[in-house]
């Protein structure tokens, strides 16, 4: 997908969020719901799949996000199934993320762990992280099984890596 | 003839002459009628004959001699063609058997050249496996190493353990700030 275009589904999500007043929860929705498009492969094909009617795929983003997520949130989410554009949602809740957090003064910073880290945790990292870039970082945390454990932090080209992958990749390299 | 002969049978005959000389006589004249007449009409072509007969005799003796000569001759060359073969046969002998020995010489040196080549190439191709297998047994063995690692770490990697590097992550993150 074009830097364009999802910036510009980008802009009407926040502008919908921002009219309907829930920017912070569409955000957040957005951003954990492209995880989870982005890491199902049968629910990406699925939403994305041009033999199903709308209507259907529709039915489907309401049963999983139902309940769970604003209904902001959902009409975004089944208009860009609709578009089909489903596919470029974590793009494009990324991109959401991004000026959300630059829309406050914050930067997001994009935490992967093969766990999700606690309120806690995600409260403390962001802290440490904003201490050590004096800026003030928003955690978006990224549940990865693939890194074993540990966890990876990428603001923006910058990345802090302390993940078990990466530590044995280091070793496997190392012989 | 007849009539000499019934002459001559008349009489009894001596020692040396019949009994009746006329038959002697008359025998001699017969006699010298038949060799005039003879020498008359015979000795042209008997002389002839003879001439023809020396004539042919001669011509074959010629003959025989230009035989004799152009075989003699055929003989000698003969003699020669077989000693130039000979020459010819020994000269392909040696031009064979120095071409051999050339060849022999070549194919020797040859072989010997493909041997050392040979044995280098065997020799490089075995450092190369050697090395090869070494680094695959290396690799093989670091694989499964870093694989056992690896499932050593996840089944040791609970709940807790994911706690706590998660902790000492964002404590590192903090102290070097």
């Amino acid at each position: 997908m074009s830097d364009t275009r999802a910036s510009a589904y980008a802009d009407a999500a926040l502008a919908i969020a921002s009219a309907e007043g829930n920017v912070a929860e569409v955000t957040d929705e957005l951003f954990r719901f492209g995880q989870i498009v982005q890491g199902n492969e049968e629910l990406r094909t699925t939403l994305n799949d041009p033999h199903l009617p709308v209507e259907k795929r529709s039915q489907i983003v309401e049963d999983v996000l139902g309940g769970r997520a604003t209904s902001t949130t959902v009409s975004f989410v089944s208009m860009l199934v609709a578009a089909g554009r489903i596919h470029d949602l974590p793009a494009i809740a990324e991109e959401v993320t991004n000026r959300s957090a630059a829309s406050s003064g914050e930067t997001v910073a994009e935490v992967r762990s093969a766990v999700a880290l606690t309120d806690a945790q995600i409260a403390q990292l962001a802290e440490a992280l904003s201490a050590r870039t004096n800026r003030a970082i928003t955690v978006r945390n990224v549940v990865d099984p693939s890194v074993l454990g540990g966890v990876v932090t990428r603001i923006g080209d910058s990345v802090l890596d302390g993940t078990v992958r990466t530590r044995l990749n280091q070793l496997r390299e190392a012989f | 003839m007849s009539l000499l002969t019934i002459l001559a049978s008349e009489a009894p005959n001596g020692p040396w002459l019949p009994g009746d000389l006329n038959e002697v006589i008359w025998g001699s004249l017969a006699f010298l009628i038949v060799f005039a007449l003879l020498w008359k009409f015979a000795k042209a072509p008997v002389a002839k004959a003879l001439a023809g007969r020396t004539q042919r005799i001669a011509d074959e003796l010629g003959e025989a001699e230009q035989a004799r000569v152009a075989a003699e001759a055929e003989r000698d060359r003969i003699k020669a063609a077989l000693a130039d073969s000979d020459a010819e046969a020994a000269r392909i002998i040696e031009d064979a058997r120095q071409s051999a020995d050339s060849l022999r010489t070549d194919l020797a040196a040859r072989a010997e050249a493909e041997i050392v080549a040979l044995r280098e190439r065997a020799e490089s191709d075995l450092a190369t496996t050697r090395s090869q297998a070494e680094a695959d047994l290396s690799g093989e063995v670091s694989r499964l190493a870093l694989g056992a690692t690896e499932q050593v770490v996840q089944s040791t990697l609970d709940d807790s353990a994911q706690q706590r590097l998660i902790d000492d992550y964002i404590r590192q993150v903090g102290n070097q700030n």
